[in-house]
């Protein structure tokens, strides 16, 4: 016991001599930036090998759910009424309806898993539960979008009329629907280790009501006054009428909101950033 | 060096609060291989994991200038559904290695023939350990950290093993944790020993040893 005193001691001079720098460079900040890229890029291709890989008939999987909830809306529709909703082309109407509710709903299913379902990868140092989580809502969006510039173009090749109005618009639409995707995949990726009913909350309570009430195969101004201004509180809806408004020459939305589009995305984002930051080191560490 | 300030770790149980590093600072000698010797349960795994930096310590820091490799154990830090070879282009791909060297090298290294192109799920612990340790040898690392692995695998893989770390040695230390002396014996210049929420390092082998077998023939 005194010996093991004594080594302690000495140990103690030891470390008093040894100067540890730790002070933050441009140098330190550039090389941790290019790890981080490497670490998402290396998950996401792995990712890629685990969701889609093992199955022959992979990527198919992503084109077929949207397929099918097109197809049942437009058969639908196209027996109801014979009108296409507020003068748009039935199809790439349903189209754009469904695939960009997609580009928000699956970044938000995939990444709520991503630190439980990764934790053996959370062993290498440079892994750290940010990047597991992100690299899983990135690879959603790239595959959604490749979903819907591929279903887009086979509508246009099976001879349904496909013109985008404005382009970049139609972009920033969907990128606010990626930012709020990503912040709720953010919160409930973070909390999901802790409170795991919180998978629950996603996928029954938050999830389902959303698909039918986001505007996904209709628009707003088709709605009864009464409905519509509930309705309009849910930010997704927004967004799809967005979408909707810069894609199609035959239709601008007067109830779509920038503004109230915008600041529902980025605050949930920022929400998201910070919880994860609170909770990261318990959710690791928890079994 | 790898140097450890202050750091602090409990888990919370059942029984209340258990502390496996009670405000632990050392130093880890440069160029020298160390053994971490520890009884059941004495936290010897979540030292070598707060050292790698695969779990965070409550408080204090850890400070390293070299290469450390991961937490080598069993089965740490592989996707089972995933081959060898995919899971070896993984490790390349974060480390920045050319993701061919590292296929080929780990693919003649661990000699796993034709279950190198098979899902690692489907590999024995011992077959495991050799992937482990094949990607790992193939990064190069300046520390390599290893977890009660060195024990898999038939006697001459384990002599292959030995004898690419002692090939490595001009450059490479090894931080080892087992509660096996012979494997210490063999493997590392000095040893520390895990007890109750301290670590306490011995310059000399032989002494560490005796103290450890001192604390393994105590009550409890």
């Amino acid at each position: 016991m005194l010996m093991a005193l004594l080594q302690a001691d000495a140990n103690m001079t030891m470390l008093s001599a040894g100067v540890v720098d730790s002070s933050i460079t441009p140098r330190r900040v550039l090389s941790a930036f290019a790890t981080q890229v490497r670490v998402i890029n290396a998950l996401i291709l792995r990712e890629t090998k685990t969701r889609y890989g093992n199955y022959k008939i992979g990527f198919l999987w992503a084109l077929i759910e949207p397929l099918v909830g097109v197809s049942v809306f437009v058969a639908i529709f196209a027996n109801l009424r014979n009108d296409s909703p507020s003068g748009m082309p039935l199809v790439p109407f349903m189209l754009v309806g469904f695939v960009c509710y997609a580009l928000f709903r699956d970044p938000w299913g995939a990444m709520q898993g991503a630190i439980s379902n990764s934790r053996n990868l959370l062993t290498f140092p440079q892994v750290t539960t940010f990047d597991v989580i992100m690299a899983r809502g990135l690879l959603e969006i790239l595959v959604t979008f490749f979903v819907l510039g591929f279903l887009l173009y086979m509508a246009h090749l099976t001879g349904f009329e496909v013109r985008v109005e404005r382009p970049l618009g139609v972009l920033m639409a969907c990128g606010l629907l990626c930012v709020l995707g990503l912040g709720l995949g953010f919160l409930f990726a973070s909390l999901e280790p802790l409170v795991p009913s919180v998978k629950q909350l996603a996928t029954q309570v938050m999830s389902r009501p959303l698909y039918f009430a986001s505007g996904l195969f209709f628009t707003v101004d088709t709605l009864p006054a009464a409905i519509r201004e509930y309705l309009l509180y849910n930010p997704v809806l927004h967004m799809i009428e967005l979408v909707r408004g810069e894609f199609f020459y035959e239709f601008e939305t007067s109830y779509g909101s920038w503004t109230y589009a915008s600041a529902w995305a980025f605050t949930t984002l920022a929400v998201g950033f910070l919880m994860h930051q609170a909770v990261h080191k318990r959710a690791i560490v928890k079994k | 060096m790898i140097s450890l300030r202050n750091v602090n770790k409990k888990y919370r149980t059942q029984a209340g609060y258990r502390v496996v590093l009670d405000n632990v600072s050392l130093d880890f000698p440069v160029g020298k291989s160390v053994g971490i010797l520890g009884l059941n349960g004495a936290g010897k795994s979540t030292l070598i994991r707060i050292i790698g930096d695969a779990e965070p310590p409550d408080s204090g820091t850890v400070h390293c200038d070299q290469r450390v490799s991961w937490p080598l154990g069993y089965s740490g830090g592989f996707q089972g559904n995933l081959t060898a070879r995919e899971n070896a282009r993984f490790v390349a791909r974060i480390y920045g290695e050319s993701t061919r060297y590292v296929e080929e090298f780990t693919q003649e290294f661990s000699e796993l023939g034709e279950y190198f192109d098979e899902p690692i799920k489907s590999y024995s612990a011992g077959m495991q350990g050799r992937f482990a340790f094949s990607v790992s040898l193939a990064c190069n690392f300046e520390y390599y950290l290893v977890d009660e692995a060195l024990e898999t695998g038939d006697a001459r893989y384990r002599e292959k093993f030995r004898m690419a770390f002692e090939e490595r040695r001009a450059n490479a230390s090894v931080i080892l944790v087992s509660h096996n002396e012979q494997t210490i014996r063999r493997n590392c210049d000095m040893a520390a020993i895990l007890h109750e929420g301290s670590l306490v390092l011995y310059e000399d082998l032989k002494e560490a040893l005796f103290e450890y077998n001192i604390l393994q023939n105590q009550p409890r």
